[in-house]
């Protein structure tokens, strides 16, 4: 569903990383390692299409696919209700949902008792979980996520955990971008790490020998 | 795209006007600008028809900019930025929606705008309202397709203001001009025999910046480089 | 690559000692103007700097338009230094052409067209080039300055004109100056304007060069551990 042919990335002149060639199947969840400034999020976004590779091309093989980007932003409207930001994004996405659709969706997330306040009453979390409704709403068939469970208590990161195996359930193609290996190594099916400006492992997680390792760069 | 545009325009409106502080800081802004320059005026004087318009385009501008600067800083809070550059639509739509929302932002900025140059600057709506109207839509629609541009263009930066004048308005001085031309027949009802030359100017300044608008928006309006 | 590319040296070799040669032609080949005098030799060196900054300013459309198409940062320091160049070139006619309307018109400053366009065109090249000063990412200011160099050139013809209906609405000061020359002066303006044109392309080949070599020296600085 997605294809990445020899990436580069340059930031001014220092490599990011380089030669990162990897296509992404729908109903497949990868993982992305790497430590802090290894090129983990750029690489997300020129996934997602909202960077432009130095070197290399991304492109989608499906046909203009719904892709969904849930990061560390939020991009909730502080002023606008829930339910009127979520009614926004279903405008820019062209989609056709009812509010009734809205609600459910609201509901799904677990802020549907809110839907009447203003998003700048919300807590982090809850922006987070308005935030995965956008993503509910639009049901992608490319999910990118950037660490979107920071800075979330574990009710929500639950709730993203079971919204983000439903998508690869449906087909949806899932890369995820995490720091808790030992959480998520067992939900991927496919371990991908950049190191040294390479992507220096692409495989099975259970093949992905040092695991205690990398966990202890990833920290360092 | 219409899609795309028409949420974009209701989405700045509701933020601008319902919930945010407005028109408020551009709208004073205008009005200042008008009460110094009728400081200018001694007793039993009043500025001429021409200065009055200049005044009056000038409150206009820097009010234009102020509310760009606003609109596109509406994206910024949150990074909303980048939700909208995956909408399916052309990016196009977004310059559009903005340029539609700030031109009816303006023209309700207008609307107290020139009431305060007639009172001011002791004017009076004494021209044909004809050709006074024609431009006036005219340099507005320039005005916003060239703001949308350059409201994008300062993205992710803090002294956006000062950046967009300085850019801004040498860029504008054409419309300007034109708007003044006509405005001071506007405020004096003497036809200066050049207004179908303003009208026309204008109307190839609109086309080249909408056009500019259209083309250029998409590689100015990114994800971070 | 060589420490001092003989390209920029040989341009501006022969723009100099050209410029020299013309110095003969002027003062001694082409004859003192009737009306004017001496002063009027002021001409030959006012319009290749006025053509000077013209084709700068063309340089920075063109080059901005093919870096938008291939973000090659090279082109982004072309049109820097063809906009550093365009700058001070016009700053010069400018003066010059000061120098020329107090002779001739008995003023300092008149707002024929031409002056007032390049006065304008000052206004918009010194605010793209305090664009650069910004504290943006390198990507990203070579972007939007590539934009805003397509925009101003596009307001070129657009400042030319209004300039024109604005004046001719007034009783206004029409500056003949390339009208009716002589044909001595002509092959005079003509040379000088080639020989300028060599200078002119040695300068902004001296300054792309200086620019190159300082990326290049940040390159190097940067994989130094």
């Amino acid at each position: 569903m997605l294809e990445l042919d020899r990436v580069a990335r340059f930031y001014g002149h220092n490599l990011v990383f380089k030669d990162v060639s990897c296509t992404f199947a729908g109903g497949s969840m990868s993982l992305l390692l790497g430590n802090n400034g290894a090129g983990k999020s750029s690489l997300l976004r020129i996934m997602a299409g909202l960077a432009r590779p130095s070197l290399g091309t991304a492109r989608f093989t499906a046909d203009s696919p719904k892709i969904g980007y849930l990061a560390h932003a939020t991009f909730v409207y502080p002023a606008l209700t829930a339910l009127e930001n979520l009614a926004f994004w279903r405008d820019v996405h062209g989609l056709d949902n009812t509010e009734t659709d809205l609600l459910n969706v609201l509901a799904r997330a677990d802020i549907a008792g809110r839907a009447h306040d203003r998003a700048g009453t919300f807590s982090r979390g809850m922006a987070q979980r308005l935030n995965l409704a956008r993503i509910l709403l639009l049901a992608p068939d490319i999910l990118l996520l950037d660490e979107p469970g920071a800075g979330l208590d574990a009710k929500s990161q639950a709730l993203l955990r079971k919204e983000v195996l439903h998508a690869r359930g449906r087909g949806a193609c899932v890369v995820l971008v995490s720091h808790d290996l030992a959480r998520d190594a067992t939900l991927a099916d496919r371990i991908l790490l950049l190191e040294e400006g390479r992507l220096a492992y692409d495989g099975l997680p259970a093949l992905f020998p040092p695991l205690a390792d990398v966990e202890q760069a990833c920290y360092a | 795209m219409l899609r795309m545009t028409l949420a974009v325009i209701r989405k700045d409106m509701t933020l601008t006007l319902l919930r945010g502080n407005g028109l408020v800081q551009a709208l004073l802004l205008g009005l200042l600008l008008i009460f110094v320059f009728s400081l200018s005026q001694g007793v039993g004087e009043s500025l001429s028809a021409r200065s009055a318009a200049a005044v009056f385009w000038l409150s206009s501008a820097f009010c234009q900019i102020l509310m760009f600067n606003q609109l596109y800083a509406l994206e910024e809070v949150n990074n909303s930025r980048l939700g909208l550059l995956l909408s399916p639509a052309p990016i196009q739509a977004i310059w559009l929606g903005k340029a539609i929302a700030g031109f009816v932002l303006l023209l309700s900025a207008q609307c107290i705008f020139l009431p305060a140059t007639v009172i001011f600057l002791g004017k009076s709506l004494s021209g044909p309202p004809g050709p006074s109207l024609v431009i006036l839509l005219l340099t507005d629609t320039g005005m916003c397709a060239l703001g949308s541009l350059l409201g994008a263009l300062a993205q992710g930066q803090t002294a956006r203001e000062a950046l967009l004048g300085i850019v801004f308005f040498p860029l504008l001085t054409p419309l300007l001009l034109a708007g003044t031309g006509i405005g001071a027949q506007a405020f004096d009802g003497i036809d200066p025999d050049g207004s179908s030359a303003w009208l026309g100017l204008a109307s190839a300044f609109d086309a080249i910046f909408l056009a500019a608008g259209l083309l250029l928006f998409a590689f100015l309006y990114a994800g971070d480089e | 690559m060589p420490k001092s590319s003989p390209p920029p040296l040989i341009l501006l070799l022969l723009g100099s000692v050209s410029l020299a040669c013309c110095q003969w032609l002027i003062y001694f080949y082409a004859p003192t103007e009737a009306a004017m005098g001496l002063i009027h030799k002021i001409f030959y060196i006012h319009l290749p700097l006025a053509w000077g900054a013209l084709f700068s300013f063309f340089l920075v459309f063109l080059g901005s338009v093919a870096y938008l198409f291939k973000r090659d940062s090279g082109l982004d320091r072309l049109c820097v230094a063809a906009a550093e160049t365009g700058l001070l070139l016009s700053g010069l006619a400018l003066f010059t052409g000061m120098l020329w309307a107090r002779k001739s018109w008995g003023v300092w400053w008149t707002w024929d067209p031409r002056l007032t366009t390049t006065f304008i065109m000052w206004f918009v090249y010194a605010g793209y080039l305090v664009l650069r000063s910004l504290n943006l990412s390198m990507r990203r200011k070579s972007l939007v300055c590539a934009v805003v160099g397509v925009i101003a050139f596009l307001d070129v013809p657009l400042v030319f004109i209004s300039a024109r209906i604005w004046r001719s609405i007034h009783p206004a000061v029409f500056g003949t100056e390339g009208g009716e020359l002589e044909p001595k002066m002509k092959l005079t303006v003509a040379v000088c304007v080639i020989s300028f044109g060599f200078l002119w392309a040695g300068l902004v080949r001296l300054r792309e060069r200086q620019l190159d070599l300082r990326a290049r020296m940040d390159t190097i600085a940067c994989d130094i551990p």
